[in-house]
């Protein structure tokens, strides 16, 4: 499991991924930390297959006890499958996760850890004395969707948003915008629902002061690119399936 | 999921299926002890010795029934404590897996502790489905008891009935039915108890 800091002040974003054992045939998949002087956020923590190099990765930044937040965007199992796993691991930790998937969530296993939902129109964690802004992203591609913002560090991990289906291996940051256009193009058309969520999205979003964008699939966009990927995802027409 | 755990799952599903067959035939038997009352009451001295049978029989399969609903509450926490078991035992190989190849890492030393506590659920869940096992086989057995009277009740129905004239074959009828629903239940109950026995002392 690769390991890349995005962020680097009183507090780091860690960014885990690239995983060269994963089996071939599961997507690869972004993992983030926020460790701050006590605690440690773990944002889209990821599947049951990957807990084990995932808690091994995390080991060189932060002591079990001291991960003390899960934040899961949605509910698919490439996210939140571990959540069984972390459960038996933690002993006093939050998962922050959108309320209206709950009752859903627990089916991986949720009895030590506390559930704190998300209500529809967001919220914050506060970690220490960094707060981070849970901002709404439904429909992008699930119902109850939300991405995080770090005013601070100027990053927003955005979850699905900005994914892209790449070769095993690949950097780790967009080096080419238009040669990255391709990898995303046919995942965005194909996985976000609708038209009218995507432009409300782009609209709250373009308010956000962002240096970094990082979705949970692909590689993470830098500077410029963050307006280039705003402005492309703005005139895609997605939803194509129907 | 190895092969002792998907055996496991099977073994303890297996016992739901067999016992809502013995409680269909346990239905059947107290559906036949009011026929054969009937039968019996119409007879009148003919059949005098038949009539506390019909008693028998009945009481005989409202246990049945009562022991085979109290089995399934059982068998369902039985398959819990499964799911329990299977849960804690990828949690522990995880975090074992997780200690193995973080040796020399800064804070691979406080993996120990969520280890050691895994190897302790999983022993503590280990040791629950054993006991259980042996609750539920020792309630098994009771329904083999149950399933042997109710053959000797039978045999005994089919003596009374050869004295009861015109009402012979319908009585011998009972009877049949009676010692077939026993052997039923009695064939269920023993592949319910060959299924668990291997986990008894596993």
């Amino acid at each position: 499991m690769k390991m890349t800091k995005i962020y680097e002040g009183s507090y780091q974003w860690i960014m885990f991924g690239r995983d060269a054992n994963k089996p071939s045939n599961i997507i690869d998949s972004n993992q983030y930390a926020v460790r701050t002087a006590n605690r440690c956020l773990l944002l889209e923590p990821g599947g049951s297959e990957l807990f084990a190099p995932m808690m091994a990765a995390v080991l060189h930044h932060t002591p079990v006890d001291q991960i003390t937040d899960l934040f899961a965007s949605h509910q698919d199992p490439d996210v939140i499958s571990s959540l069984g796993l972390w459960d038996q691991a933690l002993s006093n930790a939050k998962l922050h996760a959108p309320a209206i998937w709950e009752g859903y969530l627990r089916h991986f296993g949720c009895e030590s850890i506390e559930y704190v939902p998300i209500p529809d129109n967001g919220g914050t964690i506060k970690l220490d004395s960094v707060e981070l802004q849970l901002i709404p992203a439904h429909y992008l591609h699930s119902p109850g969707n939300f991405h995080v913002y770090d005013h601070h560090a100027k990053i927003l991990m955005s979850g699905d948003v900005g994914s892209a289906v790449e070769a095993p291996g690949a950097p780790m940051y967009v080096d080419n915008f238009d040669s990255h256009i391709e990898k995303m193009r046919y995942f965005h058309q194909r996985w976000m629902p609708s038209n009218q969520a995507k432009r409300a999205w782009i609209e709250r979003v373009r308010n956000l002061d962002i240096d970094i964008l990082a979705p949970q699939h692909g590689r993470v966009f830098k500077g410029d690119d963050v307006k280039r990927f705003l402005d492309w995802f703005d005139s895609l027409q997605v939803g194509i399936a129907v | 999921m190895n092969i002792q755990t998907k055996s496991q799952f099977v073994a303890v599903a297996s016992i739901t299926s067999e016992l809502s067959a013995v409680m269909v035939v346990a239905k059947e038997i107290s559906l036949a002890a009011a026929n054969a009352k009937a039968i019996a009451f119409r007879a009148g001295d003919k059949a005098k010795g038949f009539q506390p049978i019909t008693d028998f029989i009945n009481e005989l399969a409202k246990e049945t029934i009562d022991l085979v609903t109290n089995i399934n509450v059982y068998a369902l926490s039985l398959y819990r404590l499964t799911v329990n078991e299977y849960r804690r035992t990828v949690a522990y190989n995880k975090f074992d897996l997780v200690v193995k190849t973080t040796e020399g890492v800064t804070y691979a030393q406080s993996m120990q502790a969520p280890l050691e506590n895994a190897k302790i659920s999983m022993q503590n869940c280990q040791r629950q489905f054993k006991r259980d096992v042996k609750q539920l086989l020792d309630q098994l057995e009771a329904v083999m008891h149950h399933a042997r009277a109710a053959r000797v009740i039978a045999a005994n129905s089919r003596i009374e009935a050869s004295q009861a004239g015109e009402y012979l074959q319908s009585l011998q009828a009972v009877a049949e039915s009676v010692d077939k629903a026993a052997h039923t239940i009695h064939d269920n109950v023993q592949r319910c108890r060959i299924a668990l026995s291997l986990y008894r002392n596993s």
